[in-house]
């Protein structure tokens, strides 16, 4: 009981972390992606299924805030915590290096999943910007590798 | 191992057939409610996230205005402090302003040179003894001179000048037990001798043991008084003493005109005015108390009031000063 209220909290918190960062604290439209970071750590920590749920829900709440390509996020951060837990079989994702290049590479595999999904569903690509391109997977690596630090610093499995 | 795959594999292919379900049925109702849904739910977040922030970031701004308006409460707060000393030296400017214009319109008795002293200091065990005046033999004060003050648009008597210093005086009251002063009642021809007693009273003494006395005349200084000029007011009777059979006169207690502890400006009678000041301007009869006939002499008067003088730093003679009717002085002059 007392996990599931924490882990709701920390559900509210991350959403409240990620608008907070990127509403005032974005530059150029480049902000570390706390949620996809978080749905990293966590898929590569707890395993895929914790992984997906999680990125389901906080995708959503990204779309929400989006006018069109409703469910875009969340099939991204469903599909990043899928992999995520089919390349944690072959890659130590315990330790913090192994993790941050993950993110690194999941945050452009996002860019390129929402790119193709607008394709798909509104007949274009959508580029998030040069800006974006260059300093958001570096953000989300430095995000990940300082949650991973407080995860293992609270003894988590 | 194979469980979580499978497991993992059905979780995403419902999350990823909803998501799609949501990509491509954008505007169909189900989905419409859902994204509606979901931002009901999700949206007070950003709503409340938004307010919380709005707060926390104008709290550094509200935080300089709470330290800007102490600062400004902090110099207001000694402005009106500065506000309040400067409106009670105001007001006590104001109150002595209004007794200077009383006194100035006061006419001064006697042929004398008036000088106006402030008082500057009580004797603070004898109350009613004495004072200091600061006027002293740099104005022209000397012993035994009158000093009168002003109450209800009139001069009346307080005491003589006992010790004369450079730039002050020491005044004798006449409430002190050693003063005295030649009297009479403005209701007849009775003379007497007032004399102090170290109270907020007078006793007048050597009234004719005949005569009916009765509370309220007025005492007023006697032509015969060798200090002070005839027809000043010294106080009224507040009580007429049971007649002593032993005694071949009677006495009455005289409520003194001058309020020993309100006395704020005093008007010594000067002998002469020192060189370079104004003259007093010509003579001007004072309307005279009612009193029919000569007084009678009071007996001892200028040996006892001389006595009591004890004066401090030099002694002098009693200056004798003329019966002669008292001249009205101008005020300006005086001063």
């Amino acid at each position: 009981m007392i996990s599931a209220l924490r882990g709701l909290i920390l559900f509210v918190l991350a959403m409240l972390g990620q608008w907070w960062w990127n509403t005032h604290f974005s530059y150029w439209g480049a902000a570390p992606q706390f949620l996809l970071a978080l749905t990293v750590l966590i898929a590569a920590r707890r395993g895929p299924v914790a992984g997906m749920l999680i990125g389901f829900g906080w995708g959503l709440y990204l779309d929400v805030a989006r006018a069109e390509l409703f469910g875009a996020s969340a099939l991204v951060l469903t599909l990043a915590a899928y992999f995520v837990g089919v390349a944690r079989r072959q890659i130590d994702l315990r330790a913090v290096g192994p993790l941050a290049a993950t993110t690194f590479l999941f945050t452009y595999a996002a860019f390129l999943g929402h790119g193709l999904l607008g394709l798909v569903f509104t007949k274009s690509f959508e580029s998030p910007g040069w800006m974006p391109l260059l300093l958001t997977p570096v953000l989300n690596a430095v995000a990940v590798t300082v949650a991973a630090v407080v995860w293992d610093a609270r003894g988590e499995r | 191992m194979q469980r979580e795959t499978r497991i993992a594999n059905f979780v995403l292919g419902a999350l990823s057939a909803l998501s799609l379900l949501l990509l491509s049925l954008p505007l169909s109702t189900p989905v419409r409610s859902f994204k509606a849904a979901t931002g009901y739910l999700l949206d007070p977040l950003a709503y409340h996230g938004e307010a919380g922030y709005a707060r926390l970031a104008g709290a550094p701004e509200r935080t300089r205005r709470l330290l800007q308006a102490d600062i400004e409460n902090e110099a207001l707060r000694a402005e009106l402090r500065q506000g309040q000393w400067v409106k009670t030296t105001v007001e006590a400017l104001s109150l002595e302003n209004e007794r200077l214009r009383r006194s100035l319109a006061l006419k001064a008795p006697g042929s004398r040179s008036p000088a106006w002293a402030h008082v500057m200091e009580r004797d603070p065990v004898h109350w009613y003894r004495s004072l200091v005046v600061d006027a002293g033999a740099d104005r022209g004060v000397s012993l035994n001179d009158p000093v009168l003050g002003p109450r209800g648009g009139q001069l009346v008597a307080v005491g003589r000048v006992v010790d004369v210093r450079e730039k002050t005086a020491i005044v004798l009251l006449l409430t002190d037990e050693g003063a005295s002063v030649a009297s009479y009642l403005s209701s007849g021809t009775l003379e007497g001798l007032v004399q102090g007693q170290d109270g907020p009273r007078l006793r007048m003494n050597y009234l004719n043991a005949e005569v009916q006395l009765s509370t309220g005349d007025s005492a007023y200084t006697s032509p015969t008084s060798a200090t002070f000029p005839p027809d000043v007011l010294i106080g009224r009777v507040a009580r007429v003493n049971p007649r002593d059979p032993f005694l071949t006169f009677q006495s009455v207690e005289i409520e003194p005109a001058a309020d020993a502890s309100s006395l704020q400006e005093l008007m010594i009678l000067r002998a002469k005015a020192p060189e370079g000041e104004a003259k007093p301007p010509a003579y001007v009869p004072p309307p005279a108390p009612q009193h029919a006939a000569a007084p009678e002499p009071a007996p001892a008067e200028v040996a006892v009031s001389t006595a009591a003088a004890k004066p401090r730093r030099r002694k002098a003679a009693p200056v004798e000063t003329p019966a002669a009717p008292a001249p009205a002085l101008d005020p300006e002059a005086a001063r």
